[in-house]
């Protein structure tokens, strides 16, 4: 009980630590006592969440030393996947690893390494620093579903992604895909606050998320037709002529071929897409353009529809700027990289990886705008302008989906080995069985984690990793923003738990890299290099700990049309409505209409099969992407997977609430429960993205029952669904059929499969097939 | 005197259960035990004219708490800031006052060896608010939905929004006078 435990006790100290668990990093005060942590709180004086912290905030001491954690490296004693293992030390481990890396790399290239990142838990520049040392230009993360094409694709068009909401002086703000109300308690927060005062707030989602039940317009759209409703709205805009004609004159080019080109995506052809009225997406447009200034807020979904996503972000990027509310008091901010502090591309080293070598990237020959081609067209022109330029890790990466298909396939060539870091591919990847097939089958797979997840089962060491509490984190959105919010380690890591940084770092020394260029012992002296020019802007300090201590964030001085100087930062120096780049690297310059990865219009046949249309991938409380599942204190909210169906359909199909049901696409099904609620539409089934179950353990046909409830058993990332500028997949507005689960057909399907196979025989490669045969 | 009340601000609340866990972490409590449950009857209506409303709940501190008449050896006591709370080194576990609560704020884990169980339930964080702090699951909520303070003081905010807006509170009938005051929210859409 808390009267056992007094945090104003003599001896206590309290130190400035955050959340690890999602995107937002909360202020967290933590109460250290003889080396432990006693108690934590949110830190109220925090500019983020004013002492407020959500479910998975207030579960930090839970996570700290959970018995399910990893607390030493393990090395791999029985079969793969067998579950056997026996503790090394760190330095045998590393010293291990990096003998088979090295053997690798001189019989294959450099290239065979690849590895697989999560959401941030981690300091990927380190990881990008080892891969630039060792040579392969294959590291990736799920990028491609969070924000990254969206990224590209805005700073192809206007310079550098409008990001920020500058939501104090707004007048309107669209929510897009996006539900603040279950991922950003802060950020939901404000949006109320604001709204109180004359902020109206549009959301566009299928469901009534908590969001929408405040919504000032709420757009139940189809699932997956985001892009239709942009290209719609844009078009209400233009053609009602309420854009800001000064702005597009003086800063936009190929305003006239944009004007050809949107006559076709008038709101009544958006409208049997969309599911919406016409009349409802010009009201939306209206509300949007002529309550100026406004700002559209990045959501998920934009990156999460498959092979239509690339028009939608692009669409959106257009009405921001021919509204004129680029980089202007209460519209979208584009910072660009700091110029006071050091941003993660500096530390990155890219200039160490050859050539020959980013030519190999896995999928830059086809999803080019987030991979060498695309980013190196921005980056000189970021570096013209600022000396600068984005973040390599995320913005240029390896196709995540392709590398696992190279591990089956050898197709472009063969990836042998796959080191994991912060991530469970198995839930988080779309198309679960190749995934699963792509780890079981890849030669060898180092894992960095707190836990033994599905995927981490099948490693051949796994590295004991420190959480949140036990190191410095640094919060600069991707160091592709201005703005630093700093925090300090609560405690030393526990056991032999290191951070992923010194696994890097160790590794790529070991590998051969020169130890001068991991110049710091501590991840604090790397943050200090960070900061350390930050005391000419006034903020002294000699360690980073004193500035965490003393400063804690660094907020540069809102500067408005940073534009006006020099032009944006776009080859022409203008906002290009025509991108030249999208134009260069072989894609429409102009946002142009492809239909959902699945949809009634395209795909009849499928649609007559699978009825219903299906949306998932959104964040739910109190979970984040795959994690907590093994925290009782949490888990008890969500004890099962649910999805939701409207009472009306479920009543058509037998399904009473809490039944559990299959819900199948044409790339397999799996289990969860019926929730029956009239939050959705009768066409629409939403369901909840993540689920395994830490409780069943790794024995078993189906470990941790990773393949049960999964949706992402249901998604795909064959080439034809995928958005072909950025490389996206869908998780949102597939097409799939729910019936109940009943007696003698409950058994889960655990075959997996070489890329393709689910679709039927025309995708499968011959040749691919044949060396999956003939491997091993 | 100070009488100290909560003010759930239903218009704000969002359901997302902060406040559920956080107690639980806070107060180290089992698995077994929550004090302040969210709960809401789900979405209702007819798609997409729907509407949906979370109460959170939590011990009510009554002015007239059934719970600590009816205790044996006087471990469920009120002190006179109006703190409902139980002595757990008096408490037996003989839950009479589980029972004698309307509104299910009180029970005692079966995680506790037996001879060491005692009633747990919401003490308003007594030792927090007694050193000048608030409740941790007022802290701890984003978005402001629970507001806590002093009754007896007019300029307190929760004085100033039952003085100006209209509240209600939970089986006034059973004459317990419960001390947590809800406005009142239809969810919807505008």
């Amino acid at each position: 009980m808390s009267e056992t435990i007094d945090i104003h006790a003599e001896g206590v100290e309290v130190k400035k630590s955050c959340c690890y668990f999602c995107h937002q990093n909360c202020g967290v005060l933590a109460y250290v006592k003889d080396g432990k942590v006693i108690k934590i709180e949110g830190d109220p004086t925090h500019p983020t969440n004013q002492g407020g912290l959500c479910c998975r905030g207030n579960i930090a001491l839970k996570h700290l030393d959970h018995p399910d954690r990893i607390n030493y490296p393990l090395k791999r004693k029985g079969e793969k996947g067998a579950n056997e293992w026996e503790r090394i030390d760190w330095d045998t481990a590393i010293a291990e690893i990096a003998e088979k890396l090295n053997q690798i790399r001189e019989e294959s290239g450099a290239e065979a390494v690849a590895t697989a990142g999560g959401t941030t838990r981690t300091d990927d520049w380190s990881r990008r620093r080892f891969m630039n040392l060792f040579g392969s230009p294959n590291s990736f993360h799920n990028a491609l579903l969070c924000w990254i094409p969206t990224f590209m694709i805005e700073t192809a068009v206007s310079g550098w992604s409008p990001f920020e909401t500058d939501l104090g002086g707004a007048k309107v703000i669209i929510l897009w895909g996006v539900n603040p109300a279950a991922s950003n308690m802060p950020g939901i927060h404000g949006y109320r606050g604001l709204q109180d005062s004359g902020l109206k707030i549009i959301v566009v989602d299928p469901r009534y998320s908590e969001t929408a039940a405040h919504a000032d317009l709420w757009l139940p759209l189809r699932p997956g037709s985001d892009t239709a409703l942009s290209l719609a709205m844009l078009h209400t805009i233009m053609f009602e002529q309420i854009y800001d004609a000064e702005f597009v004159n003086n800063w936009c080019i190929g305003f006239d071929e944009l004007w050809e080109h949107m006559w076709q995506y008038s709101p009544e052809w958006a409208a049997p897409l969309t599911w919406l009225t016409a009349d409802q997406i010009r009201e939306a447009a209206r509300m949007y353009a002529n309550n100026k200034p406004g700002c559209i807020q990045w959501g998920c979904t934009a990156d999460q529809l498959g092979k239509t996503a690339g028009a939608g972000m692009h669409a959106r990027a257009l009405m921001r700027a021919i509204t004129g509310n680029l980089d202007c008091p209460g519209g979208d901010l584009m910072p660009g990289p700091s110029q006071a502090y050091m941003v993660d591309e500096e530390l990155e080293a890219n200039e160490w990886l050859p050539e020959e070598q980013k030519a190999k990237q896995i999928g830059s020959d086809k999803y080019k705008l987030t991979s060498w081609p695309g980013y190196q067209i921005i980056a000189d022109t970021a570096k013209e302008t600022w000396g600068k330029a984005p973040t390599a890790e995320w913005m240029c990466e390896a196709h995540g989906p392709s590398v696992f298909k190279a591990i089956i396939t050898g197709e472009p060539y063969q990836v042998r080995a796959l080191l994991v870091s912060a991530t469970n591919p198995i839930n988080s990847y779309g198309d679960t069985k190749m995934v699963l097939e792509s780890l079981k089958k890849v030669e060898f797979m180092v894992t960095c984690d707190y836990w033994m997840t599905p995927s981490a089962l099948y490693s051949d060491y796994i590295m004991p990793i420190a959480g949140a509490l036990e190191r410095p984190i640094m919060h600069n959105n991707y160091g592709v923003t201005d703005s630093l919010i700093a925090s300090q380690r609560a405690i030393q890591p526990m056991y032999e738990r290191k951070t992923d940084y010194e696994f890097w770092r160790d590794l790529s020394v070991a590998t051969g890299g020169a130890p001068e260029m991991w110049p710091w012992e501590q991840l604090e002296d790397a943050y200090y290099y960070v900061t350390y020019n930050l005391n000419n802007f006034g903020y002294a300090h000699s360690t980073y700990n004193e500035f965490v201590e003393n400063f804690r964030f660094f907020y540069p001085p809102l500067e408005y049309y940073k534009y006006g100087a020099n032009g944006f930062c776009t080859p022409s120096r203008r906002v290009e409505l025509k991108s030249s780049i999208l134009e260069q690297l072989g894609y429409p310059a102009l946002p142009t209409w492809t239909g959902p990865a699945e949809c009634e219009e395209d795909d009849p046949e499928v649609a007559a099969k699978y009825p219903l249309v299906l949306t998932t991938g959104g964040g739910f409380m109190p979970y984040h992407h795959s994690e907590q599942f093994n925290i009782s204190t949490v888990r008890f909210l969500r004890h099962e997977p649910y999805f939701t169906i409207n009472p009306i359909k479920a009543k058509e199909l037998g399904i009473a609430d809490g039944d559990w049901c299959w819900i199948e696409t044409r790339r397999g099904r799996i289990k969860q429960r019926a929730n029956v609620e009239p939050s959705v539409d009768e066409r629409v089934i939403y369901a909840q993205r993540g689920w395994w179950y830490p409780e069943r353990g790794p024995e078993g046909t189906d470990p941790f029952g990773a393949l049960e409830s999964n949706v992402n058993v249901l998604t795909s990332v064959d080439d034809e669904h995928v958005c072909q500028i950025g490389g996206s997949w869908a998780n949102r507005g597939l097409l799939c059929r729910v019936y109940k689960v009943r007696f003698g057909d409950d058994a889960v399907d655990i075959e997996t499969s070489i890329p393709g196979s689910l679709w039927g025989e025309k995708d499968i490669d011959k040749t691919a097939k044949a060396n999956v045969e003939g491997g091993e | 005197m100070t009488r100290y009340a909560m003010v759930m601000d239903q218009r704000k609340c969002i359901g997302c259960q902060s406040c559920t866990v956080a107690c639980r972490t806070w107060n180290d409590l089992p698995d077994d035990i929550i004090f302040n449950p969210v709960v809401t009857e789900g979405v209702k209506g007819t798609f997409p004219n729907v509407h949906q409303t979370y109460t959170p709940l939590i011990c009510m501190h009554c002015e007239n708490p059934p719970c600590t008449l009816c205790c044996p050896c006087k471990a469920s006591t009120q002190d006179d800031d109006g703190i409902v709370w139980v002595d757990s080194k008096k408490c037996m576990s003989c839950k009479v006052c589980v029972n004698s609560c309307p509104y299910g704020a009180r029970d005692a884990s079966s995680m506790d060896p037996m001879f060491k169980s005692y009633v747990r339930k919401c003490d308003f964080c007594k030792d927090r608010v007694r050193a000048g702090d608030k409740p941790y699951c007022v802290n701890t909520c984003h978005q402001k939905a629970r507001i806590f303070g002093d009754l007896d003081d007019p300029n307190s905010e929760v004085s100033q929004l039952i003085g100006s807006l209209e509240t209600d509170r939970i089986f006034t009938e059973l004459n317990t006078d419960p001390q947590v005051y809800y406005i009142k929210y239809l969810g919807g859409h505008k």
